[in-house]
């Protein structure tokens, strides 16, 4: 008895091995363990070192020295941080309004039924898959003072050359009208799909109503878009924080266009004081986490709300 | 008269988009002399700039090298971050947490994770290498794959699966054939995003390349020198570097749409 069962041991243990893996229990982690790994590496590491480095006086070349909350202090009472700051906000608030308007607008118009639709729709979305540096720079080009096309084009038609990327008045609209171009797409996409999947129903018990358009849009639409809308503005949040390349195809910063980015490459990268960038590279961390959750819990919200 | 003014619109924003485009590949035929000159709308077109960027620029160089790390980088997004959405989608794995900790690696500012890579990358010989570039793309696009790839999962009703197990398969075969063939338009759609994304990143590459593994954004930005900017051959590797994102999107157009309905709804 006891002989039979040392022998059927291995095939029993592999079959019990296969089972606990497959069980649900198991493999769900297994399944993650992959992702906590890169996880675990790729940013609890590198935010740790970052904290630690924020707290040094380390510019390269010589070993970090701890020096306490100096960093941060140093920071707080940076003129040229808070600009940055502001701007950054600025940037962040008129880009995403501007956005969801355009991209509102378009996704309605690209709702209907027309010639050619299908090619039309997606020909809007070709701007979201250039490079965003590439296009920058052919940016800076075509809106150059001298020999940019658009330029040329507002002297023939009488308006006179504008300093687009010269001028410390325009330049950040500029760029901002850069990232305009190139993100409106995203959402014209987002929320045309989400036009593409209401319900009819209720459009039609409006019509029948007889209730104008603009009441339908305002009482129906954009209700029922609403999580889609908070989507997009969480995603932009998250990456307009972070732009840098159309600083770097066009203004490197200058024109009074550094942005809370650009500002930490600066420090770190250009003048190598390691210590403050992490110091301001962690500012712009818990900032980004506390908008983000602020807009997640808003998600959150809007999608458990009955529609 | 509603119709013409539709049309009117609809053109006006095609030119708005796509004009940038199209004045890649104008700029691209220039002779040196006609870039200076934006009242010569019509100009005799010119091979030079091509010619150019192949004879006397390590551009092929550029372009293999963001070849080998965007489809690396992709395959090994796509290894992870596959099972790793399935699991969050059916199992709820860590209950809402641990995926809005995946989501949120993706509003770090870019430059909070490249500090300290520099420094690790700087003692494990990893600069300027492949392989390096590779692993900060797998962080950079893994995020954003596991939390679309999640939507995707979600639409596959779990009573299919459910079925399948009554009739006595078994976990691997159920995913095998049922859940594969159905997450295909997804993880198309994802892939291509990975795909596009990896190619056209910049920060990145221009802090962790130099010459060796420099990938063709790094390239572009090199036509900035300290004297003049080099508009013409610019714009012709820019051409050349926009036409793989649009054969992708060309050939994934039917997913991409279908994709995008799918999991934008949802969200």
């Amino acid at each position: 008895m006891a002989h039979e069962m040392v022998l059927a041991e291995p095939t029993e243990v592999r079959e019990t091995f296969w089972k606990a893996l497959s069980s649900d229990k198991y493999i769900k982690w297994l399944f993650v363990l992959p992702l906590l790994v890169v996880l675990a590496a790729f940013m609890l590491f590198p935010t740790f070192y970052c904290l630690f480095m924020s707290f040094t006086e380390y510019v390269l070349k010589k070993p970090p020295v701890f020096i306490g909350l100096e960093n941060y202090q140093a920071v707080l009472h940076d003129p040229v941080f808070w600009s940055a700051l502001g701007r950054t906000f600025f940037v962040l608030i008129m880009s995403i309004s501007v956005e969801l308007i355009v991209g509102m607008a378009i996704a309605l118009l690209l709702n209907r039924e027309f010639k050619g639709q299908n090619i039309i729709r997606g020909l809007c979305f070709m701007p979201l898959l250039m490079s965003p540096l590439a296009m920058s720079l052919m940016w800076n080009y075509i809106l150059h003072i001298q020999f940019g096309v658009v330029n040329q084009f507002l002297e023939w038609f009488g308006i006179g050359r504008i300093e687009w990327l010269s001028n410390q008045r325009y330049a950040l609209f500029t760029i901002m009208l850069i990232s305009i171009w190139q993100w409106a797409p995203f959402s014209i996409f987002v929320l045309f799909a989400g036009l593409r999947g209401l319900p009819k129903d209720q459009f039609e018990a409006a019509d029948v109503d007889g209730a104008s358009s603009w009441f339908t849009f305002r009482k129906l639409t954009l209700p029922m878009l609403k999580p889609l809308i908070i989507i997009i503005i969480l995603l932009r949040t998250m990456w307009l924080i972070r732009i840098f390349d159309p600083l770097y195809g066009t203004t490197r910063g200058g024109m009074g266009t550094e942005l809370l980015d650009w500002m930490i490459y600066r420090i770190s990268f250009v003048f190598f004081d390691v210590g403050r960038g992490s110091a301001l590279a962690m500012f712009a961390l818990y900032m980004t986490i506390i908008v983000c959750a602020l807009l997640y819990r808003q998600l959150i919200k809007a999608m458990g709300a009955p529609s | 008269m509603k119709r013409v003014l539709f049309w009117i619109v609809i053109v006006v924003m095609l030119v708005g988009f796509l004009f940038p485009i199209a004045w890649v590949y104008v700029t691209s035929f220039k002779a040196p002399q006609d870039i200076f000159k934006p009242e010569k709308l019509i100009f005799r077109p010119t091979l030079y700039n091509y010619v150019y960027i192949v004879k006397t620029r390590p551009s092929l160089r550029e372009l293999w090298n963001s070849f080998v790390v965007t489809v690396a980088s992709t395959a090994l997004v796509m290894a992870v971050s596959l099972p790793a959405a399935y699991s969050f989608a059916r199992f709820n794995t860590g209950k809402g947490h641990l995926l809005f900790i995946t989501i949120s690696t993706r509003m770090f500012p870019g430059v909070v994770a490249a500090l300290p890579f520099f420094f690790v990358f700087r003692d494990l010989g990893l600069l300027d290498t492949h392989l390096g570039l590779t692993l900060l793309y797998l962080y950079f696009n893994m995020s954003f794959a596991t939390f679309l790839l999640y939507g995707f999962f979600r639409e596959i009703p779990e009573q299919l699966e459910h079925a399948a197990m009554v009739d006595g398969y078994g976990r691997f075969t159920i995913l095998r054939q049922v859940i594969f063939p159905l997450i295909k338009p997804g993880a198309a759609i994802t892939t291509v995003f990975c795909l596009i994304w990896s190619w056209n990143e910049f920060l990145f590459a221009f802090l962790f390349t130099r010459r060796i593994a420099r990938t063709v954004s790094v390239g572009l930005s090199t036509f900035w020198g300290s004297i003049e900017i080099q508009w013409g051959p610019m714009a012709a590797l820019m051409g050349v570097a926009i036409l793989p994102t649009l054969a992708a999107a060309w050939l994934m157009q039917r997913y991409i749409i279908r994709g995008l309905t799918f999991g934008a709804v949802k969200g």
